[in-house]
């Protein structure tokens, strides 16, 4: 069953990023041409995504992220790959490297959420629906922003957090697993749950990654 | 006139019933319990069989040359006990071959230092063991060197094709299925001593070896002095070697009835004069007082507890896949998993006999689907290198005057942890390679023989061709008084090999130590490793089971995922009776189908896993911090909604 939800989940991801796209495509002025499809892989794969700061934390802060979407696509391929497409448990030279990945990715992760989290706490101005109905029900004098709702900046937000939000038992299911707490029910529950949070948890970072492209693109 | 058609009618009806009902129930009233677990009194005669093999006189103590009695027709006399029914069980239905062999299991042995072989022989077609007929072993032959620790029945009771062997055999008689041996619960009963069973049936005195194992009877004589014109049934007293029984008169009545101690449940020593082991620790200690038994023994178990069986002596063996082919029902709740892991149906039947049902906290649960239950319980703690050890059945242990020394032959090696039904991948095309195979603890034994090379492998050549020719290449070969190998060299083999090539039709082959070793168009020397011919035959290890704290794995991870942790890296020592090659090794892990590196790769990132837990927990808490302070933060400001402040 896990096969086939995670089969046709990341299929349905895929999807709509692709219908995303095409429906609704960041770039204001839809240049196909090659010299700007070229610019724009360029600028994703050496990952303007970040605005550039030459600050030393600034670069920290573009290693780090670099380091943990690398950490996270060797974690998706060899978490993913043996139960997927070999409908196996995954072991092998795959598991030793996908172990050996996880507390890299771990200490990203923790990285990430420190540096990361003040930029992406929610605020008013990330949607102005919000302003109206706290003006309608409290006497609070809200400024409402004349701007539309950023939904791509605010998607961003709510993915960061359910990122953050699911890491906690993507690390902690399998890691109480390596401690003699658990009996055989218990640590097949604890397997189900960090196979289902890794399901989560890739399609939202696929999400989140998708989004800050297009959100870096669109101020490129 | 109305009430006599009625009772015709009633009486017709009753007979049709019973005639019915007979004809479907075979069952004797000893076969089937009426419910009761007290044991029924066996007072019962003796009785012999005759020249005709039928039943014959009853025993009589005081006759002039009273004949032994038979099992055969003294347990199915009075309509008892269906002897047909029980000779078709496991102990004694090898030689049926329509019976499925099911998992292998431990081969009978022949060897002979001098001749340089150790062949494992089995009627069942367990791959990897050869038929006796294979190597020239009549039944008849078979049983007399092996019989020492059968039950009887089986090849015991094959009839000879042979001629000279007919003649031989109706003086020594056939080895009928001794129940005596398991169900006499008399401490006299006598399988290993001076004259009891094992060493009437070395004398081919089968007839008389039943009668000699019991309390109230002895044996003399020996039916391989006689001559094959020798007619027991009519003995003749000037044949001083003639087999003869006495029996004790005071334990007959004055029916000539003896009361039998008889039992249902068989006692632990019954099965261990066939099912003893001993290890040779690497401490040295190996007197059963330094070894501890059975967990399942110590916890108040016997064997029949959880080997049981009908009539039909249909023995429960105990391994995971037998009840997919036992017809016993109860061999699915008795194996390991199915004692203390099954879920049951509508009863709950895990926790059978108070058996604990385990939590194994802390393994991942792919161990169940990669190792035995045996892997982690059973059989010595594995150490850096494999020990020799030795079986009843193989070694002759619990007889006279059986050779105490350790390396004694045959080299039985353990445990060797290896991949069930597959030995190692080189020899995949010999034993029945099963890709769902688990890893399970082994008995090994290195095959030694001499063989000729055919289009579909290697063929045993029978033993009268390999003792004519070999034994006047070997003649100032000096057998070491311990029983180990003769110093062979690969000179002797190539000589033994030419001499071979002469006498049999075909190229000529030795099989030893993993090797193949011919001679080539120059009559040089060849040698081929891991040879599928040469392949060990390997059996598994299900007893002694130890207690749970002492599994592997119980006290961490590293008992066996360590880069110098036996389970996967100890040695396993190849046993050859060519001197250059005895000190040979293979890793335990060349039998498992794991490639050496991953193995040791793994076992080397278990150094860096303590680090792992520590960063994964500072990871998860510096995440759970963040999103703790955030998620205080919008609650700070849902409480100024709701107070309506800025």
């Amino acid at each position: 069953m896990f096969r086939t939800i995670s089969i046709f989940v990341f299929i349905a991801t895929f999807v709509c990023i692709g219908v995303c796209c095409l429906v609704s495509p960041c770039s204001k002025e839809c240049r196909w041409g090659p010299v700007n499809v070229l610019r724009r892989l360029i600028h994703v794969f050496t990952l303007l995504l970040l605005q550039q700061k030459l600050s030393p934390i600034g670069v920290l802060k573009k290693l780090i992220y670099l380091l943990a979407v690398l950490c996270f696509i060797v974690l998706a391929i060899t978490g993913f790959y043996q139960r997927l497409i070999l409908d196996e448990p995954i072991s092998g030279y795959l598991m030793m490297i996908h172990a050996t990945f996880a507390p890299i990715f771990a200490i990203c992760l923790a990285a990430l959420a420190v540096m990361w989290a003040s930029s992406n706490r929610f605020e008013k101005s990330d949607c102005p629906s919000v302003q109206r109905i706290l003006r309608c029900v409290t006497r609070l004098r809200i400024p409402i922003e004349a701007s539309g709702c950023n939904i791509t900046l605010l998607a961003q937000k709510i993915t960061f957090w359910i990122i953050m939000f699911l890491a906690l038992p993507l690390i902690l299911s399998i890691i109480m697993s390596m401690f003699s707490l658990f009996g055989t029910a218990g640590q097949e529950f604890l397997l189900a749950t960090h196979r289902w949070t890794a399901l989560a948890f890739a399609v939202v970072a696929i999400v989140h990654t998708y989004l800050t492209i297009r959100a870096q693109m669109k101020q490129y | 006139m109305k009430s006599k058609i009625i009772a015709a009618l009633v009486l017709s009806q009753w007979l049709f019933t019973y005639s019915v009902l007979a004809g479907d129930v075979a069952k004797l009233p000893g076969d089937e319990s009426d419910g009761s677990r007290a044991t029924p009194i066996h007072l019962i005669p003796l009785y012999a069989e005759n020249e005709d093999g039928e039943k014959g006189e009853q025993i009589k103590p005081d006759a002039e040359f009273p004949m032994p009695f038979s099992t055969r027709w003294t347990c199915s006399s009075s309509d008892c006990h269906s002897y047909e029914t029980v000779s078709k069980g496991w102990h004694f239905n090898s030689v049926d071959p329509n019976v499925t062999a099911g998992r292998v299991g431990e081969p009978w042995i022949y060897f002979d230092p001098k001749l340089g072989l150790q062949v494992p022989l089995s009627y069942r077609p367990w791959p990897g063991t050869f038929r006796p007929e294979e190597i020239g072993l009549s039944a008849f032959q078979f049983t007399r060197i092996f019989g020492r620790h059968m039950p009887g029945g089986g090849p015991g009771e094959v009839d000879s094709n042979d001629f000279d062997e007919i003649a031989r055999q109706f003086v020594s008689g056939k080895l009928e299925v001794n129940c005596f041996a398991c169900h006499n619960a008399h401490y006299g009963q006598d399988m290993g001593g001076l004259g009891g069973y094992a060493v009437q049936v070395t004398r081919e005195n089968f007839r008389w070896a039943a009668a000699a194992s019991c309390e109230f009877a002895s044996v003399t004589g020996s039916a391989a002095k006689v001559l094959e014109t020798y007619d027991p049934f009519m003995p003749d007293p000037d044949e001083e070697n003639a087999p003869r029984v006495t029996y004790r008169k005071e334990r007959f009545n004055e029916n000539n009835e003896v009361l039998l101690q008889i039992v249902r449940e068989v006692s632990n020593e019954r099965c261990y004069y066939c099912h003893s082991d001993l290890y040779y620790s690497h401490s040295g200690d190996t007197e059963k007082w330094t070894s501890d038994e059975d967990v399942h023994l110590k916890a108040g178990l016997k064997c029949v507890d959880c080997h049981r069986n009908g009539i039909e002596h249909n023995m429960i063996r105990g391994y995971a896949e037998e009840a997919g082919i036992s017809q016993n029902p109860l061999a699915a709740t008795s194996s390991c998993e199915g004692c203390h892991l099954s879920e049951g149906g509508d009863e709950p039947e895990a926790g059978r006999l108070g058996a604990p049902v385990p939590t194994h906290p802390g393994i991942p649960p792919i161990h169940f689907e990669k190792l035995t239950c045996t892997a982690c319980h059973s059989g010595p703690w594995p150490a850096e290198q494999t020990v020799l050890t030795k079986t009843s059945r193989a070694h002759r242990l619990g007889t006279p005057n059986v050779n105490k020394a350790k390396e004694m032959l045959p080299h039985i090696i353990s445990p060797v942890f290896a991949k069930e039904g597959e030995a190692v991948a080189e020899y995949s095309g010999r034993h029945a390679a099963s890709e769902d195979g688990k890893i399970a603890p082994h008995k090994v034994i290195w095959p030694a023989y001499w063989g000729k090379l055919e289009d579909n492998g290697v063929k045993p050549i029978e033993l009268a061709i390999v003792e004519k020719v070999i034994s006047g290449v070997f003649t100032d070969l000096e057998l070491p008084a311990t029983g180990d190998w003769p110093v062979v060299t690969k000179d002797m083999i190539a000589t033994a090999l030419k001499a071979l090539t002469k006498t049999v039709d075909g190229k000529a082959v030795y099989a030893a130590g993993g090797r193949l070793y011919s001679l080539d168009d120059s009559d040089q020397l060849v040698e081929q490793a891991n040879h599928p011919a040469a392949a060990p035959y390997m059996w598994p290890i299900a007893h002694n089971v130890r207690p749970a704290s002492q599994s592997l794995g119980v006290r961490y991870c590293e008992d066996c995922h360590s880069p110098d942790a036996s389970f996967f890296f100890g040695g396993v020592t190849i046993d050859t009776p060519v001197v250059s090659e005895r000190e040979s090794i293979k890793k335990m892990v060349e039998f498992q189908d794991i490639s050496p590196f991953y193995a040791w790769a793994f076992a080397f990132s278990f150094v860096f896993r303590p680090w792992l837990k520590v960063i994964a927990l500072a990871c998860a808490v510096v995440i759970a911090a963040v999103l703790l302070l955030y998620a205080l933060r919008l609650l700070g400001c849902i409480a100024k909604v709701f107070a309506e402040q800025e």
